[in-house]
């Protein structure tokens, strides 16, 4: 693609992240939400095979749809209370259908189908702005009008979406499918906390974004789209082997490391709320995300996979240098200790 | 539709019926065959009433269904309708196949042990040990537009191999539209799941298409199609070749599946795209552009391997020799 082309379409996606976050307009939202979903089409199709233009047609009808019911809730919002501006939604029908297309935008259950598919049929690149980026926006919006939001739903799709998360996510052996499903679950932890404490969902992006772009720049970095390609790469990068073996564990909520922290605040923000069956719940629950990542890991770092002749082939490609990626291992593994700090967003 | 076939073969379920022809009922689809064919006993010849289309077993062992006389009545019982039965027989088994998916689904990708997957070097897909394995296979010839070509399917000796006979036929169908004819295949059918949910093959880990056939010595053409959700990629398909030598020998036939080149309708594309094995649907080996002629291809098995040696991606000047030799077969 032509390099103007691409960053004028990479900065549409800025902006329309930015204008989503940053307005108290509905309307405004909507069209931020619509650049957005416009401009991430072309980025999704950067790599054209026919299954790109599956995943993108998939990714398209979804978020589509989802505008759609967001602009009739909007609407409806409208009729009932008379204003534009972002504040707390009175109509439980629009409450209940903007929670809806946010819930599609965000791929929590059962709006969670389109997940794999899309993740499946792009690039790792265009899969990781998927993961990461996308989320900004929907995310910004639930916490704005969370005050609103009706509980009984909210904590149904959650648990829900662990559920879907963990299960989906067991026999996998194409890597962005696990990450997918991996995503979904994430997705159901923060909204299972956010009526509660809404910045403890911020936290918790803000730790599952660090952790997605580590993961996939692990894979970016080891040309890996499968298990058994991943588990090959201690021939190659055995250093990159002992890191993705981190990172996973982090991901799967393992301390000390930083995944731990959110878990750990969010099931002590719901315990605080006399809420004890639900905790106990999600962390069970959670337990097979862990055990999907333990066979990941098993595979990958604890042992070494007999190897092929035609495996020896990736010594020949140059390693892909990715800047961020030392850094991005730190913070997704070791923010634990700064625990503590969270105590100023009180 | 599922109670309407119930309905229709209400008399045959529960009785020493013949079977009802498949045919008969194109549209209830072929899930609906197997269930009659597991449950439906051939009833004793009455000697005066031998149907004049009815043949021996040796000849017609594996043939299609659709030979079957129809016009054979029952003996004075009177059939029983149990739709109910139907039903239930039909809910448990979906349910009996649910529960087998929840389980082995705590086994591993597809019930097997995940380390079992990933060290596997080759995988036999398809064999022909039994009439179960011929159900798997669907069969086709441009009958099914107005031609006149006949296909058909049968195991061969022994129970080791199948034999896919017929005739080909280049007369073309006077609907005023074909200005050509003569193709029969053999499609592999859809994996399902519980509640004939589709499934895909995933074949990430494997490169080589590796088949054991023992042709005829005519040239066939070994096609895969992606499994896909948009009605546009319906008929996108990649193709290779598959040239064989006629026997009496088997031939192992290897095909990298970075070879196969990607087609649209029948045609070529320009831009050729690799081939991804995640979502492999079904595989076909369909037979084309002949006079009026017999037509032979025995299968041994069907694998997918990963042979150390090949290790290409996408072998883009392989693709150019391809469509070459494409263009010298077609006649002018």
């Amino acid at each position: 693609m032509n390099p103007l082309i691409f960053t004028t379409i990479l900065m549409t996606v800025l902006l329309g992240t930015m204008i989503v976050m940053m307005s108290s307009h509905w309307l405004m939202i909507w069209i931020g939400f619509e650049m957005n979903l416009l401009a991430i089409i072309p980025i999704l199709m950067k790599k054209y095979n026919p299954r790109t233009m599956e995943a993108s047609t998939k990714y398209f009808l979804t978020q589509a749809t989802a505008s759609m019911l967001l602009m009739m809730a909007i609407i409806i919002n409208l009729m009932h209370s008379g204003q534009w501006t972002i504040t707390k939604v009175f109509n439980p029908t629009a409450s209940i259908i903007m929670t809806s297309a946010l819930a599609m935008k965000l791929g929590l259950t059962p709006f969670h189908f389109w997940v794999p598919e899309v993740t499946q049929g792009i690039s790792l690149t265009s899969g990781l702005i998927l993961l990461t980026w996308q989320k900004l926006a929907p995310m910004s919006i639930l916490y704005q009008i969370s005050p609103s939001i009706n509980l009984n739903i909210l904590l149904t799709m959650a648990v829900l979406s662990i559920l879907v998360g963990g299960w989906g996510g067991l026999n996998q052996t194409q890597l962005r499918k696990i990450m997918a499903y991996s995503s979904i679950a994430h997705m159901g932890w923060m909204t299972a906390v956010l009526v509660y404490n809404p910045t403890l969902t911020m936290l918790n992006m803000l730790i599952y974004i660090m952790m997605t772009l580590t993961m996939f720049m692990l894979f970016i970095h080891s040309s890996s789209t499968t298990m058994l390609s991943l588990s090959h790469t201690w021939n190659k990068t055995p250093l990159t082997t002992t890191l993705i073996l981190i990172t996973l564990l982090s991901m799967g909520g393992l301390p000390p490391l930083s995944g731990f922290m959110p878990k750990w605040m969010i099931i002590q923000e719901l315990t605080k709320n006399s809420s004890i069956i639900l905790p106990t719940l999600m962390a069970i629950m959670a337990l097979l995300n862990l055990y999907f990542y333990m066979r990941l890991t098993y595979s990958t770092s604890l042992t070494m996979f007999p190897s092929t002749n035609n495996m020896k082939m990736k010594w020949q490609f140059e390693t892909k240098r990715i800047t961020l990626l030392p850094p991005l291992i730190v913070m997704s593994s070791l923010l634990l200790p700064l625990t503590p700090m969270l105590s100023i967003l009180d | 539709m599922a109670l309407v076939h119930k309905l229709l073969n209400g008399t045959c379920i529960l009785r020493k019926c013949p079977k009802p022809s498949v045919a008969s009922y194109p549209f209830l689809g072929t899930r609906f065959a197997d269930y009659c064919s597991s449950s439906l006993q051939k009833p004793a010849p009455v000697p005066g009433k031998a149907s004049s289309q009815r043949k021996t077993e040796g000849d017609l062992q594996g043939h299609h269904q659709r030979d079957v006389a129809l016009d054979i009545t029952c003996p004075e019982e009177k059939p029983e309708v149990s739709f109910d039965k139907a039903i239930k027989d039909e809910l448990k088994n979906h349910f009996w196949r649910l529960k087998d998916d929840i389980v082995n689904r705590w086994i591993g990708p597809e019930g097997r042990p995940l380390h079992e997957v990933l060290l596997e070097q080759a995988r036999v897909v398809w064999k022909f040990r039994g009439k179960e394995d011929l159900d798997k296979w669907i069969v086709t010839s441009d009958k099914t537009i107005g031609g006149r070509s006949e296909a058909f399917l049968k195991m061969g000796k022994n129970n080791q191999s199948a034999l896919l006979y017929g005739t080909l036929s280049s007369d073309t169908p006077q609907d005023g539209e074909s200005s050509r004819s003569g193709y029969c295949a053999m499609i592999s059918r859809i994996p399902r799941g519980p509640f004939e949910r589709k499934r895909s093959y995933d074949w990430s880990q494997f490169n080589t298409l590796y088949l054991r056939v023992r042709g005829d010595g005519r040239p066939w053409m070994v096609n895969i199609r992606e499994d896909t959700d948009i009605i546009q990629r319906k008929n996108q398909m990649y193709s290779y070749f598959m040239f064989t030598r006629g026997g009496p020998y088997w031939q192992d036939v290897k095909i990298p599946f970075s070879k196969f080149f990607f087609s649209n309708q029948g045609r070529i594309r320009d831009a050729q795209y690799q081939l991804l094995l995640d979502k492999f649907w079904r595989l076909g080996s369909p037979r084309s552009r002949c006079l009026h002629i017999w037509c032979l291809v025995s299968v041994h098995f069907l694998a997918c391997s990963q042979p150390p040696s090949c290790c290409i991606l996408m072998a883009e000047r392989e693709q150019v020799l391809v469509f070459l030799l494409i263009k010298a077969l077609i006649p002018s």
